[in-house]
C-alpha cells in the first residue's frame, strides 16, 4: 500500500488534496488488482551552476529569528546543507535594525530580536557581490485553542491524528503553517492552509501524515509525545510553501515541476518568513 | 465586410450550373440484413460519375439523361449493381448484402478505402470490424485506443484514452457523439474511453484539413456515429469480460420503418475489491457504466426523425470518507429533410452536460463539491447537390454554454463554508458554407469558410489583469448583458490532384479557434479539471494548419501507402504560473494564467495492407510540438509535455481459418518531455529539487507488444459467439508510469529517482454473443 502515501500531497484540507485522493484511490485499487511495481532508476541529471540559497524567519518570540544560508548541490551528492558563510545578514522594522552573528556554519541568529505582530520586517543578506533583500509581514496571533488525539478510519487503517481546534477569524484571508514533531522528531511533511474555505469558523484541524507505510516511525502510536508548532503568515509565506509543497518535493504526478515562488528578490532561492509561533504537546492515548 | 467572402462559393456554382438535359439520382444506401444506413458508400455511374453517400446514408448524383450501369459498393458489403435508364430524375433505395454472408471463402475485408480523388486528408476512418480484433487492455474494445495507433495520433499515457493529435493538447479535440459535444471522453481516469464499440456504427478522425461545418477545437476532429437500430429483426448480443459486462438490443418498431437501440455497459471488478482480505481495499467502490440509446422513424420517403442518447457515469468511492461521481449525459433530436433530390437538409437539436460532484466525510470537514458545463445546441445543415460539378454543404450552429466551476455545500457541523463561484454563461455561433469542386477529372477544390462568433455573457464580475496576474479592476454584468464577443474567420481550403489510377497529391489549409479550454495543472487527466470559456482576457485559441499529402494504392490495391506532412502554428496557447492555485475560490482563474504561442510540425506514413488473411498496417510519425510562453522557461521555446519525436505503430491481424483470427501490435514511442532537477538544496529541513528548464528531459521510451486471439465458437442458425483472449504488454516491459524524486529509504542522505509502472502482463479473457 505504499502507492497510498507516494500519492497523497503534503497538505490538508485544500482542493488539491482532492485530486490527490482520486488518484491515490485508483491506484490503490488498480494495485490491489493489477500489478504495479516500483524501482529505482538510474537517470543522467546535468549539473548547474550553483544557487544560494536562503531560509530566514522572525518570529514573536526571543531568539526566534534565524537564517540559514546555503547553496544548491547536484542530485548525486549527499544531503546535508552546503553552507555559506561569510555573509552579512540585516533585520530592520523599518526603525530599528539589527545585525545577525554567524553562530554556527551557514546559520546566522540573533538573541535578541523580537518580532512583533503587524510589523513589517525587512531583510538583507549580503554574500560577496551578491544582494538579497525581502519584506514580510507578521500577522495577527490566532489563538491555538487546543491540540488533541483524533483517530481516523483511512483506507482501512485506524489512524490518530494530530487535530489542532482554533477560531478563525471572520472576514480576513488568514495563512497558516504547522510543524508536527512525533518524539522530538520533525515530521518531514508541510502542512500549509489559507481559510478559502473555512472563514470565520471554528477549525479543527487534523495533520494527515502520509509517508511510506513501511515507515512506521512517522506514525503516531500510542504513548508517542506528539508536538504541533502553529504559526501564522502572511499570503506570500503561504504562497511559498503552497507552491513548495505542490510542485517541487519531486512527486511528478502533481503539478508541473517549478521552484516555488518565493519572496526574496535578488538571486536566491528560499523564502523570508516573519510569523507568530505557539506550542502546544500532547501523549497520544 | 468580411461576410461578402461567403457568396464566393455561390458565384462559383452559377458558373458551372448551366449545363442541360441532366438528370438527378438520388436515394439512400442501406444494410439489407439490419436496415442500417451506410455511411460513405460509393454510388457509380459506368464508372464517369460518382458519390458517396452521407452521414445519413444520402447520395444524389447528377448525370445526363441515358441508360446506365450503377454500381454502389462499401467495404465488408456485396457490390450491388443494376441498369437504370434515366430519363428524368430517378429515386432509389438500395441495400446492400453484408459481404461476410454472402461468401463462404474466409475473407477479412479491411479499412474503408480511403479516396484518392477528393481534396480531404487528414482525416482516419476506423473499421468497427478491425476495432473486434486490436488487443487492448484488459479485453476492453476500444475505439479511441484503435485510432491511437495511427499516425499523427499519440496516448496521452499507457493504457489512456486521451490523446494528442499532431502536438495538440488532449483538450484541444472536438469529441461528438451523435452530434453532441462530449466534453470528457474518458473512464476511470483515462483507462477506458466513454465509447461502447457495441453501440457504434462510424468513427471519422479528422486531424487537419477539417471541413467547414465542424469548428471549435484546435487539433482535430472525432466524429463518433452510434448505430440506428436493426429495422429488419430482433437482436440481442452482449459479452462478459474480465472487467464489464455489456448487453446490446436493437429491434424494429415497425418494420423497414422504425426501430430502437438500448445499449449498456457496466463494469464489475467492484465486486473483486469485495473480496479482498485487505480492508484498505474492499471498502472501496470504483465503477463505471454507460447507457446509449437510439430511436428512429421514417416519416414517408423525405422524413427521418433520430432521437439518441448517451448516459454514463463513474463511481470512486474511498470507504464514506470520500466520493466522486462524474459523466456525461448527451441527448440529440434529428430531423432529415429532403427538400427535393437535389437538396437535403438536417436540423439537430443537442444537449450535452458533463459534471461531476465530490464528496468529503473527514473529521470536521463534511462538504460536497459540484461543478458543471451544459450546453444547448441547435444546428441546421444543407447538402446541396450543386450540379455534377459542385457538393455545397452550409449552415449554422449556434450553442448556449453554462459553466458552473465549482460550489461547496458544508454541513452545519462542518468548518467549511458554503462558496458558490459565479456561474459562466456564452453562445457560440458560427456560420459555414463550403464547396467541393470537381474543376476536372484529375483535380478537386474543397474551400469554404467559417464564421465563428464567441460571446461572453453576464451576469457575473470580469476582471482587468495586469502583467503580474494583479486584478487592477473588476467589471460587474446584469444577466444576459454582452461582456465581449470574439469574430474569427475561418477559411477551410484543400485540393486533390488525382495523377494516375493509383495515386494523387493533396494539400490543405485549415484554420480552427476554441474558445473552451481545459486548465489542468496536473500532468496526469483528472475528472476535477476544469472547462473556462474564454473571457476579456483569456483570448480565443487559434490555430492554422498547412498539409501536404501523397496517397498511393499498391500492388493492385491490396496494400495503400499515405505520407502526410503538417505545420502548424497555435496562438493564445494557455499555462500556468508557476506556483498557481488552481482551485483558487475566488473567480479570477486569469491570475493565475499566462498565455504564448506552439507550433508543431512532422511527418507522417502509414503503409496498410488492405485485404488477404493477413491484414493491418505499420504508422510512423516523426513530429516536433513546442510551446512558447513568456514568464515559462525564461520566455524561451520548449518541447511540450506530449512532444515525442518518433513514433510507431505495428497492427497486424491473421486469420488462420473460419474459428481463429489471430493479432498483434507492437508500439514504440519516445518518452515524453519531462521536467527533472537539476539540483536540490534543503528546505525546512526536507530535500527541495531544483529546476532549471521545463520539459528539458525525458521518460524513458516506451514500447509494449500485445497479443490477441478470437475464436468463434459453433455457429447456429440464430446463435452465434466468440472467445476472445488477449494478452497486453506480453514481454513486461517496465513502461515508466512516473518518475519520482526522494530521499533513499535505505540511505536519506542520498536522492534517488524511482519509476514506477503500472500494467505488465495483463492478460484477459472475454466471452460475446450474438442472438436474432
Amino acid at each position: 500500500m505504499d502507492l497510498l502515501n507516494r500519492y497523497s500531497n503534503k497538505q490538508n484540507i485544500n482542493m488539491k488534496r482532492i485530486d490527490n485522493y482520486i488518484w491515490m484511490s485508483v491506484l490503490i485499487i488498480l494495485s490491489g488488482i493489477l500489478f504495479s511495481c516500483e524501482k529505482e532508476i538510474d537517470i543522467r541529471l546535468d549539473g548547474v551552476e550553483k544557487r544560494y540559497v536562503v531560509e530566514a524567519v522572525v518570529t514573536d518570540e526571543e531568539g526566534g529569528s534565524k537564517v540559514l544560508i546555503s547553496q544548491t548541490k547536484d542530485f548525486d551528492e549527499d544531503n546535508t546543507r552546503a553552507t555559506v558563510s561569510g555573509a552579512i545578514v540585516s533585520m530592520s522594522d523599518g526603525t530599528n535594525s539589527i545585525d545577525l552573528e554567524e553562530t554556527a556554519p551557514g546559520e546566522y541568529t540573533s538573541p535578541t530580536w523580537l518580532g512583533t505582530p503587524g510589523t513589517t520586517y525587512h531583510l538583507r543578506v549580503q554574500i560577496g557581490d551578491e544582494q538579497i533583500t525581502a519584506s514580510s509581514t507578521m500577522p495577527d496571533l490566532i489563538r491555538m485553542d487546543s491540540l488533541y488525539i483524533r483517530e481516523e478510519l483511512i483506507f482501512g487503517e485506524i489512524q490518530k491524528l494530530a487535530t489542532i481546534d482554533f477560531m478563525d477569524p471572520f472576514g480576513v484571508p488568514n495563512y497558516y503553517r504547522f510543524v508536527l514533531y512525533v518524539n522530538d522528531r520533525k515530521i518531514k511533511q508541510i502542512f500549509a492552509f489559507n481559510d478559502e474555505l473555512t472563514d470565520g469558523n471554528a477549525n479543527s484541524l487534523s495533520l494527515y501524515v502520509l509517508t511510506e507505510a513501511e515507515d512506521d516511525e512517522d506514525k503516531i502510536k500510542s504513548g508517542d509525545v506528539v508536538r504541533v508548532e502553529m504559526l501564522t503568515t502572511d499570503a506570500a509565506v503561504y504562497k511559498y510553501f503552497f507552491s513548495l509543497a505542490n510542485s517541487a518535493t519531486g512527486d511528478s504526478n502533481s503539478a508541473t515541476p517549478a521552484n516555488p515562488v518565493s519572496n526574496l528578490r535578488g538571486n536566491a532561492l528560499g523564502y523570508f518568513s516573519a510569523h507568530t509561533i505557539q506550542r502546544k504537546e500532547v501523549v497520544a492515548p | 465586410m468580411k461576410l461578402t467572402w461567403l457568396l464566393i462559393p455561390i458565384f462559383f456554382i452559377s458558373i458551372h450550373s448551366y449545363a442541360q438535359n441532366k438528370v438527378t439520382l438520388s436515394g439512400t444506401v442501406r444494410s439489407k440484413s439490419k436496415g442500417e444506413t451506410i455511411i460513405g458508400a460509393t454510388v457509380s455511374v459506368d464508372g464517369k460519375f460518382s458519390t458517396k453517400t452521407n452521414e445519413y446514408g444520402f447520395f444524389s448524383l447528377q448525370i445526363p439523361a441515358g441508360t446506365y450501369q450503377l454500381v454502389v459498393s462499401y467495404v465488408s458489403f456485396t457490390t450491388y449493381s443494376d441498369t437504370i435508364r434515366a430519363s428524368g430524375d430517378v429515386v432509389l433505395h438500395v441495400r446492400l448484402d453484408d459481404a461476410a454472408q454472402a461468401l463462404d471463402e474466409v475473407v477479412i475485408s479491411s479499412s474503408q478505402e480511403r479516396s484518392l480523388g477528393t481534396p480531404q486528408m487528414g482525416v482516419e476512418q476506423v473499421d468497427l470490424q478491425e476495432v473486434k480484433h486490436v488487443p487492448v487492455l484488459m479485453g476492453e474494445r476500444d475505439v479511441l485506443k484503435v485510432i491511437q495507433l495511427l499516425p499523427g495520433i499519440k496516448p496521452a499515457g499507457d493504457g489512456n484514452s486521451g490523446m494528442f493529435v499532431r502536438g495538440g493538447g488532449a483538450d484541444q479535440n472536438l469529441i461528438l457523439l451523435d452530434e453532441a459535444t462530449v466534453y470528457n471522453a474518458s473512464h476511470l481516469l483515462g483507462f477506458f474511453s466513454t465509447f461502447n464499440s457495441d453501440a457504434i456504427k462510424d468513427m471519422t478522425v479528422y486531424k487537419g484539413g477539417m471541413p467547414a461545418q465542424y469548428g471549435g477545437r484546435l487539433s482535430s476532429v472525432l466524429d463518433v456515429k452510434m448505430n440506428d437500430g436493426n429495422n429488419q429483426d430482433f437482436n440481442v448480443s452482449g459479452g462478459l469480460g474480465l472487467i464489464s459486462a455489456k448487453l446490446n438490443v436493437e429491434g424494429p418498431i415497425q418494420k423497414d420503418k422504425s426501430s430502437f437501440l438500448v445499449s449498456g455497459r457496466r463494469t464489475y471488478f467492484d465486486m473483486f475489491l469485495k473480496l479482498s482480505s485487505d480492508s484498505s481495499i474492499n471498502n472501496n467502490q470504483l465503477y463505471f457504466y454507460d447507457l446509449n440509446a437510439k430511436l428512429n422513424f421514417h416519416l414517408g420517403d423525405k422524413d427521418h426523425l433520430y432521437f439518441s442518447g448517451y448516459l454514463g457515469k463513474d463511481r470512486l468511492g474511498v470507504g464514506d470518507v470520500f466520493g466522486l461521481d462524474w459523466g456525461n449525459t448527451t441527448g440529440t433530436l434529428r430531423w432529415n429533410h429532403i427538400f427535393n433530390s437535389r437538396l437535403f437538409s438536417n436540423t439537430s437539436m443537442i444537449y450535452s452536460n458533463y459534471d461531476y460532484n465530490i464528496g468529503i466525510n473527514s473529521g470536521t470537514n463534511k462538504f460536497n463539491i459540484y461543478s458543471s458545463i451544459e450546453d444547448y445546441q441547435l444546428k441546421q445543415e444543407f447538402q446541396w447537390n450543386a450540379g455534377n460539378r459542385n457538393n455545397v454543404r452550409f449552415g449554422l450552429n449556434s450553442t448556449y454554454h453554462t459553466i458552473r466551476p465549482g460550489e461547496v455545500v458544508a454541513n452545519e457541523e462542518s468548518s467549511v463554508n458554503d462558496i458558490f463561484m459565479q456561474k459562466r454563461y456564452s453562445w457560440e455561433n458560427a456560420l459555414f458554407a463550403t464547396d467541393t469542386w470537381k474543376a476536372s477529372d484529375k483535380l478537386q477544390l474543397t474551400y469554404g469558410l467559417r464564421l465563428s462568433a464567441f460571446s461572453i455573457l453576464g451576469e457575473g464580475d470580469f476582471y482587468d489583469v495586469d502583467g503580474e496576474g494583479r486584478v487592477i479592476d473588476t467589471m460587474r454584468y446584469d444577466r444576459g448583458e454582452f461582456v465581449k464577443t470574439y469574430l474569427n474567420l475561418e477559411p477551410r481550403l484543400a485540393a486533390s490532384y488525382q495523377m494516375n489510377d493509383y495515386s494523387s497529391v493533396k494539400g490543405s489549409y485549415v484554420r480552427n479557434t476554441q474558445n473552451l479550454h481545459l486548465i489542468a495543472n496536473s500532468t496526469a487527466a483528472s475528472p476535477t479539471d476544469k472547462w473556462i470559456a474564454s473571457t476579456n482576457v483569456v483570448k480565443p485559441e487559434v490555430s492554422d494548419q498547412f498539409a501536404l499529402g501523397y496517397y498511393r494504392n499498391l500492388a493492385g490495391n491490396r496494400y495503400e501507402l499515405n505520407v502526410e506532412t503538417y505545420y502548424k502554428t497555435m496562438q493564445n496557447q494557455i499555462d500556468y504560473r508557476d506556483g498557481a492555485d488552481v482551485y483558487n475560490g475566488n473567480n479570477a482563474i486569469e491570475t493565475e494564467l499566462l498565455y504564448g504561442k506552439g507550433r508543431a510540425y512532422g511527418i507522417e506514413w502509414l503503409l496498410r495492407k488492405k485485404s488477404g488473411r493477413l491484414s493491418g498496417w505499420i504508422s510512423y510519425t516523426l513530429s516536433k510540438t513546442e510551446r512558447q510562453i513568456d514568464g515559462i522557461n525564461n520566455g524561451e521555446w520548449y518541447n511540450a509535455r506530449q512532444d515525442r519525436t518518433h513514433d510507431i505503430a505495428i497492427v497486424a491481424m491473421y486469420q488462420l481459418n473460419k474459428k481463429w483470427t489471430l493479432s498483434a501490435n507492437w508500439v514504440y514511442y519516445t518518452g515524453d518531455a519531462i521536467t527533472f532537477p537539476a539540483g536540490k538544496y534543503i528546505i525546512d529541513d526536507q530535500t527541495t529539487y531544483y529546476y532549471t528548464q521545463r520539459n528539458g528531459y525525458r521518460m524513458p521510451d516506451y514500447h509494449r507488444l500485445d497479443l490477441g486471439a478470437t475464436w468463434q465458437l459453433k455457429q447456429k442458425k440464430r446463435w452465434s459467439s466468440e472467445l476472445s483472449f488477449s494478452l497486453y504488454n506480453a514481454y513486461g516491459r517496465e513502461n515508466a508510469y512516473v518518475i519520482e524524486f526522494q530521499d533513499s529509504k535505505d540511505d536519506p542522505n542520498r536522492t534517488v529517482a524511482n519509476q514506477i509502472s503500472l500494467f505488465r502482463f495483463i492478460p484477459s479473457v472475454s466471452y460475446n454473443f450474438k442472438f436474432k
